[in-house]
Parts: structure tokens; sequence; C-alpha cells
């Protein structure tokens, strides 16, 4: 299995979400913890839906079933495309969502799904030996993960 | 497959099924356990907390409603050790008190046993597990044998932190824990590189795989993976009596007798199996009284960080934590609130994931936000209160509507927080923040408010009428279908129930065994 970082390489397929979904969720998971594109946050997403039950997401910690989380994905891409097509920057769009105040937004509410994605990409970016090599933490792993995720 | 009658057929392969398991092969019984979930060993055991949720339940998926829910993703696991495999290893006595909590304050649900027949199964339990501690620097613990290893070595964070509880008139003491800090009887002694919860695969963490599991297997119990049991079948002849387990393996529809059997598969997937058993002849084993998947509890809990000038290291130690303070545990009637609490002290942590730091403060973002990894990966603090959840009959674990493609029945639970157990909570936690301030955080946040362990649902009691099972764990409306584990609990505390289940079943592996 590539990494992530070498699926972007690459340029893998996504199989799950479409290539315009996952460029706009990286984009602003870039905003969210820069270095995440780079680090896979695309490919990382894809993969983990594929997989059905052995995803690896944050959402396997809050209950949500797989068909629930593509819906997820799916609708954040979804309402991300919308905002962003307006004449507000990035940030503007950033701050209206994590106050719940983003205009049109459907679906879970604008705050919850960017802390998702900000903790999914926190995952694919620190979450790794190369992640906590760059914040300076020793990793110690007693067994060392044959890939990142 | 097992053709074979068994002596016992466990239903669940954590800390209650195979602590029962050992115990009842060991004495000469012909065990069977089915386990949901895939075989774990210690080789799979990777350290990435990634990867570690791979160990966290999945099918049958459990679906949640409340103002407080439970939590059950996080907290439950699936496969060989069961929530146990990914268990921090806090391992707490539950206090005298606790016992006795209708009586004491007429709120919640009396134990059917006391601490004083539960301890000598608490002091068995802890020489063979190995626990790390300081009974007497524990001020708070109650009586029992002294901890069979001497605690943990303290590192900067929790020095650190302990000096907030000092200058605010509270005490500390090393968290007792189910982590080596010395060898024990062959396991090695623990890194201190916090990963206990993506599973220990050295052994110094006192998980079912190198404690009960080599002892199952040497008195040749059997383990079938991948079995995820649909329903307990009751007897033509006798409708008291269970003759055997329906379940789910490889695509086909199994059944296996027992002379006795034992659900231990953790509260929410236990109390599923029995309801799933109801017939249009007879009610579910247990709900004569309508109490099954009733009472059921999660402590309410959250994390209080704070930033530090000193250097902290918060990723030596363990995730457990290091210190404890139970100065107001038996506080339970004390203005604010109800019901008792606890600090567990000095995690060990990761800058991401649920519990990480980095997921703590969703409103750094940017360029803001490496620096202050960086900064918080030198200088942070935190600590986890653990509050008592009080049982409510409405609180409740039923089946939901939907069903797998397997055919097996999802189940739902609903738990919402009593307001005087979440006033006690509100006030620890302005407490905490107190705290961390006066040990030199110069920024304090907090963490939301969190499920952490699952209790009750078929809750243990005297009264046929007011609960599931007795006081061994026999469901009241059968001879021969016991349940185990946390799922009998009638009263949460504020400690881990890991030692408390274990106990139990070591004192239901005891009067099985006089029985047989």
């Amino acid at each position: 299995m590539l990494s992530p970082a070498e699926a972007v390489e690459l340029d893998f397929t996504p199989e799950v979400l479409t290539r315009d979904q996952l460029t706009t969720i990286e984009t602003v998971a870039e905003q969210l913890v820069p270095g995440s594109a780079d680090a896979g946050i695309a490919a990382y997403l894809d993969a983990q839906l594929r997989a059905g039950n052995d995803s690896l997401l944050i959402g396997k910690y809050l209950g949500v079933d797989i068909p629930a989380q593509i819906d997820f994905y799916e609708s954040l891409a979804s309402n991300l495309q919308k905002a962003l097509q307006t004449e507000q920057a990035i940030s503007e769009v950033l701050s209206a969502m994590w106050s719940d105040t983003q205009a049109n937004w459907e679906g879970p509410p604008a705050s919850y799904m960017l802390f998702v994605l900000r903790a999914d990409a926190l995952d694919v970016t620190y979450g790794t030996p190369g992640g906590f090599e760059n914040l300076g933490i020793p990793y110690m792993a007693h067994i060392m993960p044959e890939q990142p995720w | 497959m097992v053709k074979e009658k068994q002596d016992v057929v466990i239903v669940g392969a954590g800390a209650a099924g195979l602590t029962l398991a050992a115990r009842l092969a060991e004495g000469g019984q012909s065990v069977t356990v089915l386990e949901a979930g895939p075989e774990r060993k210690l080789s799979d055991l990777v350290s990435s907390q990634i990867w570690a949720r791979k160990l966290k339940w999945a099918e049958p998926a459990v679906s949640e409603s409340g103002d407080h829910k439970i939590g059950h993703a996080v907290n439950a696991g699936r496969g060989t050790g069961g929530s146990a495999l990914h268990h921090y290893g806090v391992w707490l006595r539950m206090h005298e008190g606790d016992f006795s909590l209708y009586s004491d304050h007429n709120v919640g649900l009396d134990w059917p046993v006391s601490y004083e027949e539960l301890s000598p199964h608490y002091d068995q339990v802890q020489a063979e597990v190995g626990l790390s501690g300081d009974s007497v620097k524990e001020r708070w613990r109650p009586e029992g044998s002294p901890y069979p290893m001497p605690p943990l070595p303290l590192f900067a964070q929790s020095r650190v932190l302990a000096k907030g509880f000092e200058k605010t008139g509270r005490h500390t003491s090393p968290l007792p824990l189910a982590i080596n800090s010395e060898p024990y009887q062959g396991r090695r002694s623990c890194q201190y590189d916090g990963w206990c919860d993506a599973g220990c695969p050295i052994g110094a963490l006192g998980n079912p795989l190198v404690v009960w599991l080599p002892r199952a297997l040497a008195a040749g119990v059997r383990i079938e993976h991948n079995a995820t049991v649909s329903r307990v079948i009751r007897s033509g002849q006798n409708n008291q009596h269970i003759e055997s387990v329906e379940y789910l393996q490889d695509g086909e529809r199994k059944t296996i007798q027992a002379n006795r059997i034992i659900i231990a598969a953790f509260a929410v997937q236990s109390v599923r199996i029995l309801l799933s058993s109801a017939t249009q002849q007879h009610a579910a084993p247990g709900n004569h009284s309508d109490k099954l998947g009733r009472y059921l509890m999660t402590h309410p809990a959250a994390t209080v960080f704070g930033l530090f000038d000193e250097e902290t290291y918060p990723h030596q130690g363990v995730p457990a934590g290091q210190l404890l303070n139970h100065d107001d545990y038996d506080k339970k009637n004390a203005p604010g609130g109800f019901g008792s609490s606890q600090w567990m002290i000095g995690h060990a942590i990761k800058p991401h994931d649920l519990l990480g730091y980095g997921t703590s403060r969703p409103d750094i973002t940017g360029a803001e936000l490496e620096p202050w990894l960086k900064r918080a990966a030198r200088h942070l603090g935190n600590m986890t209160l653990v509050c008592e959840d009080i049982a409510l009959p409405d609180n409740r674990i039923t089946l939901s509507d939907k069903v797998g493609t397997d055919g097996i029945a999802y189940a739902h639970a609903h738990h919402d927080l009593d307001p005087a157990a979440a006033a006690r909570w509100t006030q620890r936690m302005s407490e905490g923040a107190d705290i961390m301030r006066a040990a030199g955080a110069s920024e304090v946040w907090s963490g939301p408010r969190i499920g952490m362990h699952i209790m009750g649902g078929a809750v243990m009691g005297n009264d046929p009428a007011q609960s599931v099972t007795d006081a061994n764990g026999r469901v009241h409306d059968t001879d021969n279908l016991y349940v185990a584990g946390p799922a009998l609990f009638p009263s949460s505390g504020a400690v881990n129930p890991t030692f408390t289940l274990t106990a139990l079943a070591s004192r239901q592996a005891d009067h099985l065994l006089a029985a047989k």
C-alpha cells in the first residue's frame, strides 16, 4: 500500500469521492493544518472510505458507519464548493463555519464538520513517525507501523 | 465448530470472559469461548494511534441518543482481549460506599454484594495480574493487600501538576496501574513510551492476552473467533433452562450446547443478545420485570489542559496518568451536585487522535498550529476528571429497528446525565482549572464532557423484580444462564471498572466451581 504522500506523488485515482470533491476538501484541510495536502489528506480520506469497516478515520471513534461517513465527506465537499464560489475569502468562510453562521450550509453543523476534518488532517500530518519527528517528539515504537496508516 | 456439549460456553473473550474461562477450565470444566471479533496477537499491536482504531468495536453497529452518550465506539473493543486490549490499565477498587448508594443516599441502586465480600477477590486478582502502586500513600484506598509492585516512576509532567494539588490543599498518590514497574511473573517492565491504548505488545500492561489467555489455553479452553452470537435458546422441556447458544461464523448459523452459559460481551452486546432471545412464548431472559437494558451508565469525564513555562515532556510515561486524587471521592453528598469524583493526573499524550492535544484546540489552525504543537510537545500538562454516573431506569439499551445483512438486530443505547451528576461534573471541572493554574499553567482549557466506560444494563440485585441477575450473576428466571462483566454493575462509582469487573468474575468463578 502506498503512503499518502507517495499516493499524491503518483497522482492516485480516487474511487469513492470525486477528484473535485477531494481537491476542495484538501484545500480547506491545508488551511486548517498546513502540510496536510502534501502528507496526502486526499488519498488518505479516499482510501479509508474505500476500506469499509476497516476504515481508520476519526469517524470510527464517533460511531459513524461508512455509508454515513461517505455522505459526510460528500456533504462537506458540496457545502465547501458552494461557499468558496462566493466572494468570501477562504479565511472568512472558515470563520463563518466555526461559528456555524455560513450561509446556505446544509447537513451536519459546519463547526462539527471542520472539527472532524481538522482531526483527520492532524492524523495524516502529525500522527506518523515523520510527523512526530517534525515536532521533535521521539516516536519510541514497540512495533513500528509498516505503513503510516 | 465444537460439536460436543460443553460444561461452559462463554460469550466474549474480554477481561471478564477470559478470567472466567481460565479459572473454570483450571477447575476441570470444558470451556468454549465465542468471540465476535478476530483473533488478536501481541504482534498485531502496532504502535500507532491510527492503526489502534482497529481494536475498537465495529459490527453489529450501535446507535446512540441522549444528552450524554456512552461513546460505544470508543469504549468498546472487538477481538481477543475485548476492550481490555486497549484499556489504559487504571485498576482502582470501588469504595465501600459505592456498594450501598440507595441505602445511604436514596439514590440509584444498591449492590447485592458488599466491598467486604469482594475484597478477597480484589486481592487475588491483583496478585495474578500484577499491580503497581503505593497502598500507604493512596490514603483513600479501601482495605486490602498491598500492591505487589512499587509505583511507576514520576516524570516531569506529574511533578509539575502535583504542585497544583499541594498548593490548593489537596493530596496526590501514585496511580495504581496494571502496568509492571518491574518484571513480574515472567512479564517485562514498562518502557514508559505512551502506547498503552494501541495495545501493549511487550506484556508490561496486564491485558487479557498476557494474563488470562495463556492460562485459559493451557487449561484446554477453545476460542471460536469471528463468532457473533445472535441469541440463546431455551430448552423445550424446561423453560428455565438455556440449552444452547446460536451464533454466526463464516456465513453459517451454528449452535453450541452447554450446561452453563455465561454472557460476557460487555454491557451493550450482552443486553443485545439477551433481548434478541425473546420468543413468542417467553420474554427475553432476565426481562420478566422489564429491567433488562435499564440502568445504563457511563462516567461523565473530561480532561483539563494547561501550558507551562517549565518543560513537562508529556510524551513520557503512560496514557493512564501517574498520580491520583480521591480527596472528594467519599463526599457524595457534598454541596454542588451529587456523586464521587477522582482526578487521574499526568497522562502521556500524543499530538493527534481524539484525546490528543492538537485535537483539544480546534481554534488553533493555519500558520499558528505547528509552533503551538511544538510548544505543547514540551510544556503541556493534562489531567482527567471522572465523575460518578447515577443509575436511571430510562437510560436504556434496546434493540434498534435496524437489522444487519446477517440478520442480527442492532442495539440502541440511550443515555441522559442526571442533573445532580452533571452539576457535580461542572463543579469539579471548575476546581480542576483552579488546580491547573495553581500548578503554574499560563493557559488553561478543557476538553468536552465525554462518556468514559460503560456499565449497567443487566444489573445484579437481591430483588428479582428490580434486577436482571442475582448476586452471582445468574439471570433470575433461568437456572444456568449467567452474565459477567460491567453490565452487572448497579452503580458506577467514579473509578475505572476493569478491576471490579475482574474481581466479580473471580467471585463468579468460585461460585460456579463450588456449585458444579
